[in-house]
């Protein structure tokens, strides 16, 4: 039995759906920093699996562009945490609930 | 053969993922994350689309991980520390939101179930570079460019905020007000640079904070 589309739509429904629980639930920034990046994970595995089941290359290209995005999100989001951490000497998101450093 | 690779690759995906919620040390969430980018780089090879697979290992499972990972070294992060109680609704919150997206998911799966795919004809190569590149560069032209910008803003922003605080000339003055000093510029005995902060609202209470006498002339307020 081959793998139907839908099952790769539920497979990336379930990464998204621990994606944004994460987010939620961790207290640590990193944690939710990493969370972030499984969700992006979960919307280009649906990217793929489209475009190899109606045979277009257009949802491979996107996720290339995603990649990019997360690539640059990972080098401000980094900088962004360890400006704070020099702040705070914290990575507790509650210790950053103010926006003055 | 196809659905069994599908149920272990996914199985490993979704575990891997449930890792990185449930660690409390970041380091181990960080080698979870690198298993389910693994796992995903498998989905896509069995998704034709071996070209987007290497690049998922090389730029998410390389780059990406690496800078997360020297991060947390670099911080030295100790273990999430338990829940404070004023934060306690948070868990109830994330599994209720949880289950309105997994319900809303199984809703779009039974509605999908008589989704025709109806392949284009004539293109048996997808995902192969030799595909992919031509599109690239010619219909996909102008969302290219915009990510060259989007990079480019990315370095910038990434120096801006990861260099240190510059020191001030000797003859720098201090402005009126809430601040923060650097040491050198509060106590004239410091080391010059000594990048330690003080935060005052004016410098002679940065002097009181750290019990030091004489303030250096310039850095009076006028």
């Amino acid at each position: 039995m081959e793998p139907q589309l839908s099952w790769y739509l539920a497979l990336s429904a379930v990464l998204f759906t621990i994606g944004v629980a994460g987010v939620i639930i961790k207290r640590n920034i990193i944690a939710m920093f990493m969370c972030i990046e499984l969700m992006l994970n979960a919307v280009n595995l649906t990217f793929v699996a489209f475009a190899s089941f109606l045979q277009d290359v257009t949802g491979q290209l996107f996720v290339f562009i995603v990649m990019t995005v997360a690539a640059a999100e990972a080098a401000v989001g980094l900088g962004i945490i360890i400006a704070i951490f020099r702040n705070r000497e914290s990575l507790d998101v509650d210790d950053a609930s103010i926006l003055k450093l | 053969m196809l659905a069994l690779l599908f149920i272990l690759f996914g199985a490993l995906a979704i575990g891997c993922a449930l890792a990185v919620v449930a660690q409390r040390n970041p380091l181990y969430s960080a080698i979870s994350l690198i298993g389910v980018f693994i796992s995903l780089a498998c989905l896509y090879v069995m998704l034709a689309a071996p070209f987007i697979a290497a690049v998922q290992v090389i730029v998410y499972a390389g780059a990406i991980m690496v800078l997360v990972v020297f991060v947390i070294m670099l911080l030295n992060v100790e273990q999430e520390e338990r829940r404070r109680t004023r934060l306690r609704f948070l868990v109830p919150t994330a599994v209720v939101l949880a289950a309105i997206l997994i319900a809303e998911v199984a809703f779009m799966l039974v509605s999908v179930q008589d989704f025709r795919v109806i392949p284009s004809e004539g293109a048996p190569d997808i995902g192969v570079t030799h595909s992919i590149g031509p599109a690239l560069f010619t219909h996909y032209l102008l969302p290219f460019e915009i990510t060259s910008i989007l990079l480019l803003m990315a370095i910038v922003g990434a120096m801006t905020l990861a260099r240190r605080a510059r020191l001030l000339p000797p003859n720098a003055r201090v402005v009126p007000g809430a601040q923060q000093l650097p040491l050198s510029i509060v106590d004239p005995n410091a080391a010059p640079d000594d990048l330690r902060v003080v935060e005052a609202d004016t410098a002679d209470e940065a002097a009181r904070i750290l019990g030091i006498k004489g303030l250096r002339n310039q850095s009076r307020q006028d």
